[in-house]
């Protein structure tokens, strides 16, 4: 018991230095997955933190999501969220994605992303500058290390 | 050739199958019936003129769900000119024959009609629902006048399983909606035969969020901040698109300085995505040190964006009348000095892609799509420019200041993904060229005009070139303060058909190169879903749900 309180400890520690970050877009403009970009590319450089984008869910701490939720996009958000390995974060990026946003009322979307998947950290904007981007996962980060004091871990 | 002469010749050839025609200005309009439409469409085909351009579907909106009519716009464009070709069908019965075989690019925007106009199209190949969701209900249409979110409650009908029509010894590979860098979602599949496609189809509709519909319920003004973030590379053009309509349609016309302004945002748009898509392309070959470079470089144009409007992303520069933002000396200087340092970074990428070996063998001869088909198929913006076809709206139909500032368009012969790389780098030049130029000369004056609250009413087509192409807008007014119908058709609906054919018969290691080359901005994250199962030597075929059963138990513990 010792031994695996250890690992989880030691997991978690590399967790909150090099979480691995999955994007995904239920509908948004592209003005948000590119700010994301952005903020991943030289001048902002997101991996400063350890933070890197890559490919499949199935090796991602973090969803990063984008947009409002279209009928279409639901089902692949969840499978997205639920391919992913416990435990698990999600950040919801711009103003869609917190009420959909200019989108509000349109037939074809089901509501914001916290109505489908649980949300660690809301990042308002439309889009939210790459400073505010860096700003939601340097908080997710904080709320992480803080759980490292409490016992029992992270959620 | 003047567009009266060019009508007049139309006119006569489609003659027989229209009942009645209009002129005015640009554009000609011909009634045409359901039964007449095919042979007016091929007698107006065989005369080369022009492209397919959009399909509209308008519904005049009775109380009663059979009173009434549903009118279809077959637009066809050359340069400024517009040819709408015009059918009327009975509401309690919409049903107009496909033009597909005369005009092959018509079948996506046939569908569209299909699913939100509920329009039957006879002779529609491939039944498969394109922009609304599988559990939307049946005869449910959401651009009819009488439709209501109520009735479009979810049906509880499950996706249909990938690859369910798969033949014994082929793989489907899925590649989407969920993409591991990028942004837009989009569904492939690609059959192969080993490493060779031997079929591309697609699936749109994941961002599919109703902004057709949803313009209806909004006033003019708060239309264009909605338009504006229909895409968010794409901003400024899609609102400058929608306010040159309801101008045109107000009667108001923008101050010089505004539409300089505009039209300086313009090319300073064209100027990010360009950049953008060139690191994403490269990013798609394996060359992430030029997506870097390239993505570093473009923050240079953000920031000058930014100092112009204090936006990033959506400008908000467009008021129905004129522009919200100056460019005064000071900005004018640090625009100046952002082109300076990348028109010298814009020559050095060129040297790279033209140059560097291992990038060219990735590009040079991969993605052709030849003069025939990209004229055929429709194909709009650099995508068709790189094919040698000549379609530019800046230079064929001017706009805005572009009428003052002529701008040189860009022509490549050579069809390839290397071509559509020279062709957008060259247009970055051509970009700073004009900016520089509006700038030096920039005329003085008011900018803007006081607009109507309400529009008076009309319709107006409004097509503008977007970096990736011609779009295109149709709005019509009733006379009130919101919009009666907005028809928005963008540049990449158009290119889908030329990039799926060309797909063809390429390895598959190159079809992410090849989507990302029309600039939708793809990367792919393919999981298989044919097993073949170790120990056994058949293959298994899994539904979604059962790989992501396993999935989920797999990672639980549960699978061995």
């Amino acid at each position: 018991m010792a031994l695996r309180g250890a690992l989880d400890k030691a997991a978690l520690w590399s967790r909150i230095n090099s979480p691995w970050l999955v994007h995904f877009n239920s509908g948004s403009c592209n003005g948000c997955d590119i700010e994301i970009l952005a903020t991943l590319a030289p001048r902002y450089d997101l991996e400063r933190f350890g933070v890197k984008l890559q490919g499949s869910p199935r090796h991602a701490d973090v969803l990063i999501c984008t947009g409002p939720v279209t009928r279409l996009a639901r089902e692949r958000l969840l499978r997205t969220y639920e391919q992913m390995p416990a435990p698990k974060f999600v950040i919801a990026v711009g103003s869609c994605s917190i009420t959909g946003g200019a989108f509000h009322g349109c037939y074809n979307i089901v509501g914001d992303i916290g109505d489908v998947i649980p949300v660690d950290v809301y990042v308002p904007g439309c889009p939210p500058r790459p400073e505010a981007i860096i700003d939601g996962v340097v908080q997710l980060l904080t709320k992480l290390r803080a759980s490292i004091a409490r016992p029992g871990g992270a959620s | 050739m003047s567009p009266e002469a060019d009508f007049l010749r139309i006119s006569e050839s489609v003659g027989p199958w229209v009942s009645g025609s209009r002129t005015a200005g640009h554009r000609l309009d011909m009634d045409t019936s359901a039964e007449r439409l095919v042979p007016a469409v091929t007698a107006f085909k065989n005369l080369s003129w022009g492209y397919l351009s959009a399909i509209t579907g308008l519904d005049s909106g009775t109380v009663e769900p059979s009173d009434g009519h549903i009118e279809v716009l077959y637009h066809f464009c050359r340069g400024p000119a517009v040819v709408t070709f015009r059918v009327k069908v009975p509401r309690g019965d919409p049903s107009v024959p496909s033009i597909g075989a005369p005009v092959p690019p018509a079948v996506l925007f046939e569908r569209e009609l299909a699913e939100t106009m509920g329009v039957r199209v006879t002779g529609l190949p491939d039944g498969k629902r394109q922009f609304l969701s599988d559990d939307w209900p049946e005869n449910v249409y959401p651009l009819r006048k009488d439709f209501t979110l109520e009735s479009a409650a979810a049906t509880g009908e499950p996706a249909p399983a990938v690859g369910s029509g798969e033949e014994p010894g082929t793989f489907i590979i899925p590649i989407g909606p969920q993409h591991p860098a990028l942004k837009e979602p989009g569904h492939f599949e690609l059959t192969v035969d080993g490493e060779i496609v031997t079929h591309a189809s697609i699936r749109l509709g994941y961002v599919h969020r109703g902004i057709e519909k949803g313009a209806e319920d909004r006033s003019w003004v708060h239309n264009i901040y909605l338009m504006e973030r229909i895409c968010g590379i794409c901003s400024h053009i899609h609102a400058t698109a929608y306010v040159l309509g309801v101008e045109s349609l107000a009667g108001v016309a923008a101050p010089p300085r505004a539409q300089a302004v505009r039209t300086v945002f313009c090319e300073m748009e064209r100027i990010h995505s360009h950049l953008l898509w060139l690191g994403v392309a490269a990013h798609e070959a394996g060359f992430d040190t030029l997506f870097m470079y390239s993505w570093r470089d473009r923050e240079t144009i953000m920031d000058l964006l930014e100092e112009l409007s204090g936006n990033r992303v959506n400008y908000s520069v467009n008021l129905l009348g004129g522009v919200k933002y100056d460019v005064d000396t000071k900005a004018a200087d640090s625009v100046r000095r952002g082109l300076d340092f990348l028109e010298r970074r814009t020559k050095h990428y060129m040297k790279i892609v033209t140059s560097d070996e291992s990038f060219l063998r990735r590009t040079r001869g991969v993605g052709a799509i030849t003069y025939d088909q990209a004229n055929l198929l429709g194909t709009v913006g650099p995508t068709a420019r790189a094919s040698g076809v000549s379609r530019d709206l800046r230079h064929e139909a001017p706009y805005l200041a572009y009428r003052d500032f002529p701008i040189r368009p860009v022509l490549d012969s050579r069809c390839d993904l290397a071509a559509r790389f020279v062709v957008r780098i060259n247009e970055l030049f051509e970009s700073y060229r004009m900016v520089r130029e509006i700038l030096d000369r920039m005329p003085a004056g008011e900018l803007a005009v006081p607009a109507p609250r309400k529009v008076q009413e009309g319709e107006v087509i409004s097509r503008v070139e977007a970096p990736r192409g011609e779009l295109f807008y149709y709005l019509r007014s009733t006379g009130g303060v919101k919009p009666d119908r907005v028809k928005v058709r963008t540049p990449s609906l158009c290119n889908w058909a030329a990039v799926l054919s060309v797909a063809v018969g390429h390895k598959l290691a190159d079809i992410p190169m090849i989507l990302v080359g029309i600039d939708p901005c793809f990367s792919c994250n393919d999981r298989s879903i044919t097993l073949r199962r170790r120990g056994s030597r058949s293959l298994e075929n899994w539904s979604w749900e059962d790989l992501r059963a396993y999935g989920i138990s797999y990672y639980a513990g549960g699978a061995t």
